[in-house]
């Protein structure tokens, strides 16, 4: 060989004979095409599973942690202390946080903006002999544009229509569709319970909001859903804050405390009989949800690939003695174990990563799949699946894992034959 | 003559397969000696140990005890990997049964030693090209095994022993499954590769294709029993 050629070769060298083993690899995949995907099912249908469940998880958790986000760190809810009774209905009878404490704390507390009381309840709604049911939000004024809340037709609530116990009420979009009403719709009347309300607006389609689905939900005064609704309901309310700087949190919190434990009688020692929640401590709580099930997820997967590592072993191995033949040709002519080694595992490796891949889009088409039939089925607010990258790295770097760890015997396997017993072999 | 001229030295090689509790002595001490281009045909009859010589020449596998030196390697020391490489650098195997990769076409089936060389894929082309030339079946370089006759099989293999230049060319009864016409044509061109130079190691239990070979050895129960030199006609 001339030292031209001798030169190139060495330049050629590793990586040349890596793509020489991947092509063989490929080849070797693509002869028995049925076989090859058969053997990586497994590992197909748990990428699938994972992805699909992860992105759809995931899609809820972003739109979770959009809601709160879009709040801003300068919200913060106080609700009744619930944790302090094992029994939730027994909690509702004993503790209490009403529209005076409301009033103590926009009275008393100086980092407050705007507050507001709400109170929610279930209720059937009607008009015209469509019925349905919906949440109805007991509220003021300062809700609407605390939550950044805009009415398409007519108007949101207004100080006189609490300060009235006026029987009005705004619509969520979803509840137009519902009732079967037409958009010129205010100023009609429909039952909502056992009153019957005025409408005088309809909001703007805006999908999830902190208070689930906005889009399907009534929004009567206060003072009228406490008549409404009786003195138990009036007696446990949500109250949102809004200070006037995030930076005043703490001191706000602090004050809030201050002014209702003066206002609950609360004696020194005595455990507070409410609760304040934060974007910030809502956010951490959605994030370490998320993590916690992706975790879970990601422990069934492992399981599943490992059963998928399984097969790709086991058909390995049948391949490796199919093609002991051919082993031992290449043998003959000067192929190494490292060469036989790793054209078996490149194989392995090879197939579990297409495996991936397949899985990887199947996945995402089911998600998005799932998705769109809950959207035209169940709620039409469900959130759109999130593919994050990172799943996607993840199942691929899991699936080329699992085809090399079980790839590893039956090639050590291979590159072990003996090239004359190779040969001989029938 | 001088020591560079010898090819092949071996002496007292002994090869023995346990069979159960007993042992199957296949070669009971040969020696032999093979200088650079000769053409030699080892004959004898069925399990006398043809193929097992020729394989502990071709550095497929290795003796039980003696020595082996090939071109002053000395062979019976070599690890697995070491073996390979001198396969693959100086020797050149044709079977009885072809051994191509059914699944490859036949210009690939001749690049196959070349591609564990590290040749890079163009010079690849052009070497098992010109292999394929050499034996006039270049036209056929894009067949697969199964669409080529027994002949042209066995064409390809040779195409694929010569290819990587080797010092050596080893073929076990390389006519042992062709018909007669096509054999002379084979061991034609194995002449012809002989008469340009190359050193050619023949086991065949034919006479006829024996007396290609200028040199005939007879084995008889793993043991050399006459070697001879017969004038060419
Ligand atoms: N791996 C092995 N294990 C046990 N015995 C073996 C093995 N390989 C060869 N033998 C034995 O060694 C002896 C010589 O075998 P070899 O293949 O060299 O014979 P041969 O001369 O080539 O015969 P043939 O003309 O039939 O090809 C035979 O008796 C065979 O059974
Ligand atoms: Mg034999």
């Amino acid at each position: 060989m001339t030292a031209a050629a001798l030169d190139k070769k060495s330049i050629y060298g590793f990586w040349g004979t890596l793509m020489e083993l991947f092509r063989i690899a490929l080849r070797a995949i693509w002869a028995s095409k049925m076989r090859s995907f058969l053997t990586v099912l497994g590992i197909i249908i748990g990428v699938l599973a994972v992805v699909a469940v992860v992105s759809i998880m995931q899609g809820v958790f972003q739109s979770f942690l959009g809601r709160f986000e879009a709040l801003g760190g300068d919200t913060l809810f106080i609700e009744p202390n619930y944790r302090l009774y094992k029994d939730y209905s027994e909690a509702v009878k004993r503790l209490k946080l009403t529209y005076s404490d409301a009033q103590a704390v926009a009275q008393d507390v100086p980092q407050v903006k705007e507050i507001c009381a709400i109170l929610n309840r279930q209720d059937a709604i009607s008009f015209h002999g469509h019925h349905d049911t919906t949440q109805v939000w007991g509220t003021g004024d300062s809700f609407a544009s605390m939550n950044s809340f805009t009415p398409e037709y007519g108007r949101f609530l207004a100080p006189m229509d609490v300060a009235a116990r006026r029987k009005v009420c705004v619509l969520g979009h979803e509840v137009l569709d519902k009732l079967a009403l037409s958009d010129d719709c205010v100023g009609q009347e429909i039952q909502i319970g056992h009153g019957t309300f005025q409408i005088v607006g309809v909001l703007q389609k805006k999908g999830g909001s902190v208070f689930g689905n906005q889009d399907d939900a009534v929004f009567i005064p206060l003072s009228t859903a406490i008549l409404q609704y009786g003195q138990e309901a009036a007696d446990s309310l949500l109250i949102q804050v809004q200070i006037r700087d995030p930076k005043l949190m703490d001191a706000a919190i602090e004050r809030i405390s201050a002014v209702l434990r003066r206002q609950h009688g609360l004696k020194f020692g005595q455990q507070d009989d409410f609760r304040t929640v934060t974007q910030d401590e809502i956010l951490k709580q959605i994030k370490e949800f998320s993590s916690i099930s992706t975790l879970v997820v990601g422990a069934i997967v492992g399981i599943t690939l490992i059963v998928g590592g399984i097969g790709i072993m086991n058909i390995m191995l049948v391949s490796v003695t199919e093609r002991t033949r051919e082993i031992g040709i290449r043998m003959a002519v000067g192929a190494k174990r490292a060469h036989i080694l790793y054209q078996f595992l490149i194989e392995s490796v090879t197939l579990s990563t297409l495996g991936g891949v397949l899985g990887l889009v199947l996945g995402w088409g089911v998600a998005h799949l799932t998705v769109a039939i809950l959207h035209h089925t169940v709620a039409e607010s469900f959130p759109p699946a999130y593919v994050p990258v990172w799943v996607m790295f993840l199942s691929l770097g899991f699936a080329a894992f699992t085809g090399a760890v079980f790839g590893v015997y039956p090639a050590v396997k291979a590159s072990r034959l003996d090239p004359i017993e190779a040969l001989r072999y029938e | 003559m001088n020591g560079d001229d010898v090819l092949i030295q071996a002496r007292n090689l002994v090869k023995d397969y346990p069979m159960g509790d007993e042992v199957y002595h296949a070669l009971r001490g040969v020696d032999l000696t093979v200088k650079r281009g000769e053409f030699l045909a080892i004959m004898g009859p069925s399990g006398s140990g043809k193929s097992t010589l020729l394989h502990l020449l071709g550095c497929l596998d290795t003796p039980t005890s003696g020595e082996y030196l090939l071109a002053g390697t000395p062979v019976h020391t070599l690890t697995a990997d070491a073996l390979a490489e001198l396969r693959n650098r100086e020797i050149g195997f044709i079977f009885q049964m072809f051994f191509l990769l059914p699944r490859s076409s036949a210009l690939e089936n001749v690049e196959l030693p070349l591609i564990y060389a590290k040749v890079p894929p163009a010079e690849r082309h052009q070497m098992a090209l010109e292999a394929l030339q050499f034996l006039k079946l270049e036209t056929h370089a894009h067949h697969k095994p199964n669409q080529l006759s027994g002949g042209q099989r066995q064409q390809i293999a040779i195409a694929r022993a010569l290819v990587n230049k080797p010092s050596l060319i080893m073929a076990d009864e390389p006519t042992g499954n062709l018909d007669s016409a096509t054999s002379d044509k084979i061991m034609a061109q194995l002449s012809e590769l002989n008469a340009m130079g190359n050193t050619l190691i023949l086991v065949t239990h034919e006479p006829d294709v024996a007396a290609y070979a200028p040199r005939q050895v007879r084995i008889r129960d793993g043991k050399i029993v006459s070697d001879e030199r017969v004038k060419k006609p």
